[in-house]
């Protein structure tokens, strides 16, 4: 499947990545619901117009997962959005491959979408110029999860995206990134950032 | 560029303060420590008194954090300075060749400390902790078993412990490290809380029912901790919707799901109250229909 990655999406993914350091994270991409398909068959890319991060540190418990999920989920309906894939961005920053925990979650967003992808963060190359893009997009081939190139295609507008998301991390904008995890300890924390998108559309 | 004091108005005592509850909460805002420890060093070391010696270890470690090797450097110096034979200080030595990933001569390092004081429980952490950032995960938990063999009451440890078993997904010996920790902490509401999550995750139904009464204890503990509530709906939830439990086991649980389910309702309504989280709310309404019992 070929998804676009939204400027908005991809730098809250870096901006939960950049919060939490010394952690693993993770996190929901959404798209908006289109009932269209094209006549031959093959539909546009599906653009992923936001993330929602989940969880930092212990990533790997199943019940405050399917809280999320299922609150994600009803956010989405009322907002005609879809999930449509996860990220993730290992403790290790040497390591960015899926593991059990991602392809978990994955299958259980494929009962959804059936196209959904894992798109892994690859922490060592965090920069604050965000000069290359640093995910790695899988998708579900024959019972595998594998590794497609990633270009500047797999942006709505790369530049756009690698500005935005300089810009905010050199502000600093991660302190204020809520996840979920911070939605619990709290909630009044609001895991749809509002404020980080106004930033992003002020950048826009 | 203006000084945060110049910025945010605030005095040299709130400085410290701020770096004092950020001590003993234990917080890793390492960027924050530095911004406002590095300040408070440079600007007004002569007012802190004794005082300096702990914020220099403070911003120290959160300098590492933030790879700000020449604030760590003047650190470490002025307390190299100051308590010359120190094993603690030793150990921020061997933290920063960890920072440097000079991991090789950070163990050479803390071998030697243990060589001359082989119950220096931080050097041996720090081993372990070295073990864990180069990913060998085995060799960590192994370690760390060894050691609390020794420092039985070392609840940090445990606790380390416990999370390396939930990311190698061995829940039943993560399980038996928090047994450990809510035995000796029989009042921390977060110990009971988490040890009801790795039961759910566990799963079956035997290991639902801890789940849920653990969550209920967590509640007793501290009625605001929201996972607990939650834990308690959907650990009750899924009893309920069970085909294999008896007409009073579901019944009870579909007693026990719909009082949780008005709490969070509650909770949600206050902080409602408190900002304009309409969305959010909305959506939680939804929640309670997702498991039809």
């Amino acid at each position: 499947m070929h998804i676009q990655l939204t400027s908005q999406a991809y730098c809250k993914m870096l901006l939960h990545t950049a919060k939490y350091p010394h952690c693993a994270v993770n996190g929901l991409l959404v798209a908006e619901k289109t009932k269209e398909k094209k006549k031959d068959g093959h539909g546009g890319p599906v653009l992923c117009v936001d993330c929602v991060p989940l969880f930092h540190g212990t990533l790997a418990l199943a019940p405050m997962l399917e809280v999320a999920l299922t609150l994600i989920d009803s956010w989405c309906k009322e907002n005609n959005y879809v999930i449509v894939g996860y990220y993730q961005a290992n403790e290790q920053t040497q390591d960015s491959r899926p593991n059990q925990v991602a392809q978990k979650v994955a299958a259980r967003i494929s009962e959804n979408f059936n196209e959904a992808v894992i798109v892994m963060v690859d922490s060592s190359r965090l920069t604050m110029s965000c000069f290359e893009p640093i995910v790695f997009i899988y998708d579900h081939v024959e019972n595998k999860w594998k590794n497609r190139e990633v270009t500047t295609d797999a942006f709505e507008d790369w530049n756009e995206a690698q500005t935005i998301t300089s810009a905010l991390l050199v502000g600093r904008s991660y302190e204020n990134l809520i996840d979920f995890d911070n939605h619990l300890d709290d909630l009044r924390n609001d895991w749809t950032n509002p404020a980080i998108n106004k930033s992003v559309l002020d950048l826009c | 560029m203006a000084s945060l004091s110049e910025m945010y108005d605030v005095g040299w005592e709130e400085m410290r303060d701020k770096l004092r509850k950020w001590r003993e909460d234990n917080c890793r805002n390492s960027e924050q420590i530095v911004d406002v420890g590095e300040e408070l060093i440079s600007e007004h070391s002569s007012k802190l008194g004794d005082d300096i010696w702990i914020i220099y270890e403070q911003v120290m470690i959160a300098a590492l954090d933030c790879s700000r090797d020449d604030l760590a450097l003047t650190c470490l110096q002025e307390l190299r300075k100051q308590f010359p034979d120190s094993h603690r200080v030793k150990r921020l030595t061997g933290m920063r060749l960890e920072a440097l990933e000079r991991y090789d001569d950070a163990n050479k390092h803390y071998d030697a400390i243990l060589q001359e004081d082989p119950t220096n429980t931080a050097a041996r952490k720090r081993k372990i902790s070295i073990l864990r950032a180069q990913g060998k995960s085995t060799e960590a938990i192994r370690e760390l078993n060894e050691y609390l063999e020794q420092f039985v009451g070392d609840q940090e440890a445990w606790h380390e412990l416990s999370e390396l078993y939930i990311n190698e997904h061995d829940y039943g010996k993560a399980a038996f490290c928090l047994e450990e920790l809510m035995m000796t902490n029989p009042h921390n509401h977060l110990y009971c809380e988490q040890y009801a999550e790795v039961k759910y995750t566990q799963g079956g139904m035997e290991n639902l029912e801890l789940a849920r009464k653990y969550f209920a204890q967590a509640l007793r503990l501290n009625n605001r901790n929201m996972r607990a509530l939650f834990g308690l709906y959907m650990s009750a939830s899924h009893i309920a919707a069970s085909p294999k439990v008896s007409a009073k086991v579901k019944k009870d649980n579909i007693k026990y799901a719909a009082w949780a389910a008005a709490q969070i309702n509650r909770a949600y309504k206050v902080s409602i109250e408190m900002s304009y989280l309409d969305s959010t709310f909305h959506c939680f309404y939804s929640f309670f229909f997702f498991i039809g019992y």
